[in-house]
């Protein structure tokens, strides 16, 4: 992994506390330009500095998080960008503390399929119909909310008690597959 | 069990052995049961034992002959109920009972069509799953994780004519989660038929 220009010359160690915490917020938030403004002024450089470290943090982080590089290769890729041991370990410190947020942001950002959120039940009986009369209808009707594109969708949905039980069956196999020796072994083997 | 006026008219057709020998009334009687259950209604009607019968004569009879079977069924009537009925109608004995027997022959099926009248929410029928294991995708690497996709098969309603299957991606944790309160809906299903 080949660290960013912008990281050419050595920033001084406050000025990366700093510039690390601008680009935790960038990611977390997005851009943030009067923080960028207070931060120049605070460190004595100009605004432009501040934006460029900002941003060669934030893809130095970004980078390394979404393939979850390990220590040693985090270190020996910045080695040479000829920083002293002391704003290495803090680089190092960032990623290694960030890391699990900014994977979970970057999940975000994965295709998505409508997913489960919940599922309510409620059971009826259909007594009578302007059809038929005297009837004895069991029936369960289910209300599935999903996760659709940042809105939520709910399903109203109906079945009758042979199905569900056929539902059941089917879904428990499906879950019981991971525990198979096959999935097993693929998972292991993954690792 | 009442029967309109109209019908009643039908009936008092059907029962005039003059109109309606007893071949015609037999065959009337199947064609009827059969254009309700079978939705064919020109065959039917084609029978040769109807031939001699006058179009309308026949039109008239036939529709208060389903409106009878449709009645009974509706009220879930009994043989005594629909009886009366017909009595009523100045139908003799022999053709109550006759009508009385093919009914007991189709009630089931009839109570099944008269039972699918009527709207409800989509209904499941079948449930189709797959399973995955995610590696990477082009913003996340190494993400190793197993990801269920579940479709629920839903009967085609005539009314939406479009796919109405639902499918969705769920974790094994969700699909957990899912199961669960599926057989919390079984278990109390089961309580309440004991009751």
């Amino acid at each position: 992994m080949l660290p960013p220009a912008s990281l050419q010359e050595e920033p001084p160690r406050a000025a990366v506390g700093e510039l690390g915490r601008l680009a935790v917020e960038l990611l977390r938030r997005g851009a943030a330009p009067r923080a960028y403004e207070a931060a120049a002024r605070k460190l004595n450089i100009d605004i432009d500095t501040v934006q460029h470290g900002v941003e060669g943090l934030t893809y130095l982080l970004t980078e390394s998080s979404k393939v979850m590089i390990s220590e040693t290769d985090f270190q020996d890729s910045i080695h040479v960008l000829g920083f002293s041991d002391e704003l290495n370990k803090l680089l190092l410190q960032l990623y290694l503390d960030n890391r699990k947020e900014i994977r979970s942001v970057l999940g975000e950002l994965a295709p998505k399929l409508p997913s489960y959120h919940n599922l309510e039940w409620r059971l009826d009986v259909q007594l009578a119909s302007r059809s038929l009369r005297q009837q004895i209808k069991p029936a369960v009707t289910i209300k599935l909310h999903l996760n659709e594109k940042d809105d939520q969708t709910a399903h109203v949905l109906q079945t009758d008690p042979s199905t569900l039980l056929h539902l059941i069956q089917q879904l428990e196999q499906a879950l019981g597959e991971m525990k198979t020796n096959h999935c097993r072994r693929i998972v292991r083997n993954m690792k | 069990m009442e029967l309109s006026a109209y019908a009643q008219g039908g009936w008092r057709l059907l029962g005039d052995p003059r109109r309606f020998p007893r071949r015609a009334y037999c065959a009337l009687l199947r064609a009827a049961l059969r254009s309700l259950l079978l939705g064919h209604c020109r065959e039917g009607l084609d029978d040769p034992d109807l031939k001699d019968i006058d179009p309308t004569v026949l039109k008239h009879c036939h529709a208060a002959a389903v409106m009878c079977i449709l009645e009974a069924g509706k009220q879930k009537a009994d043989i005594s109920a629909i009886s009366t009925c017909l009595e009523d109608c100045k139908l003799d004995k022999e053709r109550i009972e006759q009508f009385c027997t093919e009914y007991q022959k189709n009630k089931d099926a009839l109570e099944i069509l008269l039972g699918s009248i009527g709207r409800s929410p989509l209904h499941i029928t079948d449930v189709s799953w797959s399973l995955e294991y995610q590696i990477k995708n082009n913003q996340l690497h190494k993400t190793y994780q197993p990801s269920y996709l579940v479709t629920l098969n839903v009967e085609e309603n005539s009314d939406s004519g479009s796919h109405p299957d639902v499918s969705f991606s769920c974790t094994m944790e969700q699909l957990q989660d899912l199961v669960g309160k599926l057989k919390d809906a079984a278990k109390s299903l089961e309580r309440a038929s004991q009751m």
